[in-house]
């Protein structure tokens, strides 16, 4: 009780509340503008948290997280383009909901859906994340490695279609964090001899090149094809429903908040994931599915309340282990450790009272976001008319100070332009990036795991599977792989028995 | 000149991973080679050596399969095996290719580059208005004075205002001149 009241103090000191309110603010425009999402609002952030105390820091980063993920519905609902991935299943009934003249309403449901999302998603990550911990308590090296291992190839396996591309991004990922000094024997890998390279690429100077970026790129792109923005009505503000509306659809909130904790709570999957399934769910679950796609309110609620959801559920890996499961869990993990809090177990013995802050965090973030929306829908809709390329321009400036910023280094700046092209070109290869994020991320405790655990058997291999926490972990990652690749290999077969001599088309041929 | 681009365009999904593995393939033996020949194994047990190489053929490994997944796309030519198969997510339309692409890559490193260049030398504030005009005026072909006058103007106080004087971040002053 007194550590409650510990972290409520500190949460709610002016400078606390008034990052969360910006971050929030940040979040939901970000959020709402297509083609930025809330994760390049969070490379962009992170660098100015460095100069804040940790509290604020941290308060400024959950609520563009959280801020991010439901701002993705304005411009679902308005324009019919999803403001992030995770607002694609949104589209499907916000869009017709405004087409018939609901968007008001459609707004204030999805609004509300996602804050309730967000609480059953906090409370089921309250009680989860301490179970979980208690569990992870007694983790040596071996078993640590292993759960590495098994989050690594869930990561791999569900961010993309495709397996192999996955794992290929999730090597390189690993790859890249094993330039520098080695932490255990000290040896320089990889650096040529360069002083710069000896500390290694930096984690935030990766995030901002690989999704900051590529889109600005990608903005130009658009601007040289002159590609026109779809513009949003003048006339819109959010209106909640009545609470007998919200009631009746209450027991539908609840499944899809626990439908998207729980895809949350599995490291690789996401927003998006969580969105489609509570879709279909609730379509399938409807007395009258025909209405679904027609401008459904039970379309709106499902994937707003499921996506929301998906925060609480990503910060039980993250907490409890210290795995983030997504790339913005990926930079909240970033900016923890840079204020010297490890997540895992021991985070809930040593800073209890940063566990209790980062809940009540969370809660002032919705807090925020609902009036932001609610209050200030009219003025950042126009935000949404302010071309893309001129925000690029934006972007490029916080791009570029952003990574100055994090050593006051101008070299960052110059490896931020070079990823960037490289982080293009993977993306035009379709190698998907969320798992090199991953792999930089999880790379160094991975290796420093394995190796210690070596260290401590004396070079005997069966310590990965002598414990059973351990043994569970890889088999679970043999099946995860084994799993994806007997799925890729039945696909490939397949593939050869339709393969029938097709007449040579010319129809899905694009303009030269 | 017009045949490869035909044939790529009957299967581009596999072309392009043809590509992706080859590429990677190369820079994965070259750095296993690298490893190798630069890292020491180590005293005892599984040394600094033992990750960065094994990832590396790795890496060799799956980029082979890549290569070998995209050549057996391309020697299938049936056009109706392409579209609709894994490509989920790629944006709508033909990408952009050529040197219409090159230019907005190379125009958008170079600009990345030399705002740090400028932020070093020049400060914050003449680097910040002198990109944001650049970009504008250059690169992306604004020839409105006025307009692009003001967005650098704004653009620069608004990220002065938030950086330095609210979040109190240190802006760089420049180490050409000792003005400010």
């Amino acid at each position: 009780m007194d550590m409650l009241l510990h972290a409520l103090a500190a949460s709610l000191a002016p400078e606390t509340v008034f990052a969360v309110a910006v971050g929030s603010l940040l979040g939901v425009l970000f959020g709402a503008i297509p083609g930025l999402t809330f994760t390049v609002a969070m490379a962009l952030v992170v660098p100015v948290t460095f100069s804040l105390p940790s509290e604020p820091a941290i308060g400024l980063l959950l609520g563009t997280y959280i801020g991010g993920m439901t701002g993705g519905s304005v411009s679902a609902i308005l324009i019919g383009i999803p403001g992030t991935p995770s607002a694609a299943a949104t589209v499907l009934d916000g869009y017709q909901m405004t087409r018939r003249g609901r968007a008001s309403i459609a707004l204030g449901t999805a609004v509300a859906a996602s804050a309730v999302g967000g609480f059953v998603s906090l409370v089921v990550m309250m009680v989860s994340v301490d179970l979980v911990a208690r569990l992870a308590m007694r983790f040596g090296p071996a078993e640590t490695f292993a759960l590495l291992l098994f989050g690594l190839s869930t990561i791999c396996g569900l961010s993309e279609k495709s397996f192999l591309r996955g794992l290929i991004a999730g090597v390189l990922g690993l790859m890249v964090m094993t330039i520098g000094i080695d932490a255990l024997d000290g040896v320089q890998r990889l650096t040529f001899g360069t002083v710069t390279l000896q500390q290694g690429v930096n984690l935030l100077v990766a995030m901002i090149a690989l999704f900051a970026v590529p889109h600005v790129i990608d903005a130009f792109v658009q601007y040289y094809r002159n590609e026109k923005q779809v513009d949003a009505g003048t006339d819109v503000r959010a209106e909640l429903p009545s609470p007998g509306e919200l009631l009746r659809h209450g027991w539908l909130m609840l499944r899809c908040s626990l439908i998207g904790t729980g895809v949350g709570a599995i490291p690789g999957t996401g927003g998006p994931i969580a969105a489609f399934l509570a879709y279909s769910h609730a379509r399938k679950s409807s007395r009258t599915p025909e209405r679904f796609g027609k401008g459904a309110i039970e379309g709106v609620v499902a994937p707003e309340s499921a996506n929301n959801a998906v925060t609480g559920g990503a910060m039980i890996p993250l907490l409890s282990l210290g795995i983030p499961g997504d790339p913005a869990t990926a930079i909240l993990l970033s900016a923890l450790l840079i204020h010297g809090l490890i997540p895992g177990p021991m985070l809930f013995i040593e800073h209890p009272d940063t566990i209790y802050g980062i809940y009540i965090l969370i809660i002032l973030a919705y807090v925020f976001v609902v009036a932001i929306q609610l209050l200030g829908i009219r003025f950042f809709v126009q935000l949404l008319r302010v071309p893309a390329h001129l925000l690029a321009v934006g972007i490029i400036v916080m791009c570029g100070y952003g990574a100055f910023s994090i050593r006051n280094s101008v070299f960052d700046v110059y490896s931020v332009a070079v990823l960037g092209l490289l982080a293009y070109g993977l993306i035009q290869a379709r190698i998907p990036l969320t798992p090199i994020i991953l792999g930089l991320v999880l790379g160094p405790a991975l290796e420093r795991e394995f190796r210690t655990a070596l260290i401590l058997s004396r070079g005997e291999a069966d310590i990965f599977i002598s414990s059973v926490p351990s043994a569970l972990f890889l088999g679970l990652a043999a099946l995860v792989v084994g799993g994806q690749i007997l799925r890729s290999l039945r696909g490939i077969l397949a593939a050869r028995k339709a393969e029938t001599p097709s007449h040579a088309s010319a129809d899905t041929e694009p303009r030269p | 000149m017009a045949r490869p681009a035909a044939a790529g365009s009957r299967n581009p999904a596999a072309r392009r991973d043809a590509i992706t593995g080859a590429v990677l393939l190369v820079l994965a033996v070259a750095w296993s080679a690298t490893v190798w020949l630069t890292v020491s194994p180590g005293r005892f047990g599984v040394g600094p050596r033992a990750f960065p190489l094994y990832l590396g053929l790795v890496l060799a490994l799956l980029s082979a399969l890549l290569l070998l997944t995209g050549l057996r796309g391309l020697r299938r030519t049936s056009a109706a095996a392409a579209p609709a198969g894994d490509d989920g997510d790629s944006p709508a339309g033909a990408p952009l290719t050529g040197w219409p692409l090159v230019r907005i890559l190379g125009s958008v490193t170079a600009i990345m580059a030399a705002y740090g260049f400028l932020m070093q030398g020049a400060g914050f504030v003449v680097a910040t208005a002198a990109v944001v005009a650049v970009t504008m005026w250059f690169a992306l072909g604004i020839r409105r004075p006025v307009m692009v006058l003001a967005t650098a103007a704004g653009i620069t106080a608004g990220t002065w205002l938030g950086f330095g004087v609210v979040l109190g971040a240190y802006l760089p002053r420049g180490t050409w001149y000792a003005l400010f």
